[in-house]
């Protein structure tokens, strides 16, 4: 078309037969399909892009008969968001690279900003590429990559953070779950929260009201619950605001400002994934009020040095390496993991407080190091409580994560009892949370 | 409840509002004179993403300079296609929207974000490249006038952005409504055929408005970034550029009501927060987190309407091409 108009306009030239208003006109197609595919190429470009991995085969070679070489395997990644971000589809494709160099005989590629409707064909298209094993990392994926399993039943599918998997069985063999779970470290953020509050309101930005962002508030509020009343006698109280939205940094920032402006929040965590919180309460600590806050998914402590106190961080590289290990051995079993602290480590055992791990890089989700302005004794309850973990000795959600002198139940804020004594919450309560600790003062949206 | 929360609201309302004033004071012109530039979104979105990078290579000023100039450039590449091509103003608009959000976002690949700014300034140190925040605009607090109780902080408490535009509203109005230029302009978006007649070039008057209104927006953009939220991601403008569209109807194309307008938009948004700290409607925040979009829809669904624009006296030949031969 762009060819036409251009020769066209040519005709224009030589034989001056034609009309203003039909150069107009021509000239008029030509550039509405130049701004069209200009936009197209803007908003489209990076929607397919391959990332040739550099393939590092070492050889050393001992003997002389020929040796068939193992082919590489294939491995293809569905992202929902842009992987330049700083958060969840950044995540992703950090592990893929952490796996890729690990296991080294793979070769990997990804198809980013997958909108949810769009996910079949970004699968198909993997398909098409050969890929053996194919990795899908957003909620909304769940169904389409059950029905491409059933579909190609001799590839292997991996989907994140759903519950469908043919361990489970509600989908086929062919098909895991997996997910790196963060309530236990937003515990340990609410044990340091809890133990730094001066004002004793601390605050949460949360995304959605949905179960995973409930029982993160609720870890968070329990641990700072635990600390403060040891540290006190009082109670916490818990403020949360909601911008229903996962990426929007200038909404956190207004959400965390209203927190610490009119509920005089100081300590504030968060479900977005910028460090656009964070950023906040650095500003406050520049203007001298003290303000905290944490890292979300990865290690944001660039954004505020001062205000950083700890934070939980996800790798998800050793549960895609596992992955790749079972495919490339033809050993491929259905799991539904839910990865928690401990998981994925060499050495699953828990260590003395004094040669805690805590704030060093292990297994899929970790806690930063943590900022010495916490007080030691509960920078050692905190190491106490992760090497607990590890062994899955002790459980935030249950009487002993809640109150120090082990008395009262766990209450939500009808005050009706959730978690009495000698329990602790199972699957279920996790996986489908739909209530808030009595210390949250805001109801839980419907 | 005390009233020091007031401070606070009409400090960050005052913040996020000149996001609104500063887009809207070159769209009223541009629509003034019978350009309706639905590109603002993504003109936005480019003077984010340019003074984002030359923030991190050149500093605050020269950032916003050249967002302003590649404002322009956008603005001028809807002035080919919108006056001398005279093209539909809605498709060239919402294709600048797309071409703008696109390009911006390419600069979040941190591969390519870093190439671009090893290029512009090879002395930048590796955390330069990496980062994804800028240093904001320091604020210039006039002393005295702050302590002033509620309109202190408010007013004066603020970066050198926020007090430029609160003085150039009443300057553009001025310029708009009691010069023989702004008459000009009017006249070119109310009746171009006998601007023409008069003598008054409607195509260059046009591609005047077209650039002013790009160059605005860009800025807009570039203090959304510098001034408001120093963080980039991609999309960042997240519908403020529609949201200013709205708003111009909202106060009549005029640039005074505009800072009102601005006000009332920007404190909205504030307020979708605090209101469900006070228990206002947080059983259901989702509904007052739209309410600046379904604003926005609204009024510009109204605008289709003849008997609308005619009450809110809208430029009569808004979004109309201007050909000289009928």
């Amino acid at each position: 078309m762009f060819e036409y108009a251009v020769n066209m306009n040519k005709n224009a030239v030589n034989e001056k037969k034609i009309s203003r208003r039909e150069f107009l006109g021509i000239t008029k197609a030509a550039a509405i399909s130049g701004i069209i595919a200009a936009g197209i190429a803007g908003g489209a470009a990076g929607y397919l892009a391959r990332v040739p991995e550099e393939v590092e085969v070492t050889r050393t070679v001992t003997y002389t008969l020929p040796v068939k070489e193992l082919k590489p395997i294939k491995v293809g990644y569905v992202y929902v968001g842009p992987v330049g971000d700083y958060g969840w589809s950044y995540g992703h494709d950090r592990g893929r690279r952490w796996a890729d160099e690990r296991f080294k005989n793979v070769e990997s590629y990804y198809i980013e900003s997958v909108p949810e409707p769009e996910v079949t064909p970004a699968i198909e298209n993997l398909v098409a590429k050969g890929c053996e094993l194919i990795i899908t990392t957003s909620f909304g994926f769940m169904d389409a990559t059950a029905d491409a399993a059933k579909k190609y039943s001799d590839r292997y599918f991996v989907h994140i953070s759903g519950y469908r998997s043919g361990a489970a069985g509600n989908a086929p063999q062919n098909m895991s779950a997996a997910f790196a779970e963060f309530y236990q470290l937003y515990y340990l953020c609410g044990l340091a929260a809890g133990a730094i509050t001066q004002t004793g309101v601390i605050g949460y930005v949360a995304a959605y009201p949905i179960p995973e962002v409930v029982r993160h508030i609720n870890a968070y509020v329990l641990g700072a619950q635990y600390t403060y009343k040891k540290r006190t006698g009082k109670d916490v109280k818990a403020h949360v605001t909601w911008i229903f939205n996962w990426v929007a940094p200038e909404q956190a920032r207004l959400a965390a400002s209203a927190l610490i402006d009119d509920k005089n929040c100081d300590v504030v965590n968060y479900t977005e994934d910028t460090p656009a919180v964070l950023m906040v309460a650095e500003d406050y600590q520049k203007k001298g009020k003290k303000v905290w806050s944490f890292s979300h998914y990865s290690d944001m402590r660039e954004y505020g040095p001062t205000a950083h106190l700890t934070g939980p961080v996800a790798n998800w590289g050793p549960i895609y390496l596992d992955f790749y290990k079972m495919v490339a051995t033809k050993t491929w079993q259905s799991v539904d993991i839910w990865a928690r602290v401990g998981d994925y480590i060499p050495w699953r055992w828990r260590r003395p407080v004094e040669k805690s791990t805590v704030g060093k890089e292990e297994g899929t989700v970790y806690l930063l190091p943590m900022n010495p302005v916490i007080p030691d004794e509960y920078v050692s309850l905190i190491k106490q409580r992760y090497e607990e973990m590890k062994e899955l000795l002790f459980e935030p959600f249950s009487v002993e994560g809640h109150d120090p002198d082990g008395k009262r139940p766990i209450r939500d804020q009808d005050g009706d009892v959730k978690i009495g004594f000698g329990e602790r919450a199972d699957r279920n309560m996790l996986w489908s949370m739909d209530w808030l600790v009595e210390y949250v003062e805001e109801p839980l949206p419907k | 409840m005390s009233i020091e929360w007031i401070g606070p609201v009409l400090a960050s309302t005052t913040s996020i509002g000149v996001v609104y004033l500063l887009g809207s004071l070159g769209e009223i012109y541009a629509e003034r004179s019978g350009i309706l530039n639905l590109g603002m979104e993504g003109t936005m979105a480019i003077g984010a993403a340019t003074s984002f990078i030359f923030t991190i290579t050149w500093g605050h000023t020269i950032a916003f300079l050249l967002a302003g100039v590649f404002g322009m450039l956008m603005g001028l590449l809807l002035a080919f296609f919108a006056v001398s091509l005279r093209l539909n103003q809605i498709t060239v608009g919402l294709a600048i929207t797309m071409l703008g959000l696109g390009l911006s976002g390419f600069i979040t690949f941190p591969t390519i974000r870093k190439t671009v700014l090893q290029t512009l300034n090879p002395e930048l140190p590796s955390t330069a490249l990496e980062t994804q925040s800028v240093p904001m605009l320091p604020p210039v607090s006039l002393s005295f006038l702050k302590e002033i109780p509620i309109i202190g902080p408010m007013l004066f408490n603020h970066n050198i952005v926020v007090y430029i535009t609160l003085i150039l509203a009443p300057l553009m109005w001025f310029l708009l409504f009691r010069t023989s230029i702004g008459l000009k302009i009017r006249s070119v978006g109310e009746n171009p055929g006998m601007a023409d007649a008069l003598g008054i070039n409607v195509f260059r008057i046009r591609y005047l408005t077209c650039i002013l209104s790009g160059a605005f927006s860009a800025l807009a953009g570039a203090y959304l970034i510098l001034g408001f939220q120093p963080f980039w991601i991609e999309g960042m403008t997240g519908g403020r550029g529609f949201i200013t569209l709205s708003l111009i109807i909202l106060s009549t194309w005029n640039p005074l009501r505009a800072v009102f307008g601005s006000l009332l938009f920007g404190g909205i948004e504030v307020l979708q927060y605090r209101l469900q700290l006070f228990g206002l409607g947080a059983t259901s925040p989702q509904f007052v987190l739209m309410l600046p979009y379904a604003i926005a829809v609204i009024t510009l669904s109204l605008l289709s309407l003849e008997s609308f624009r005619k009450k809110m006296s809208a430029p009569a030949t808004l979004a109309k091409p201007y050909y000289r031969e009928e």
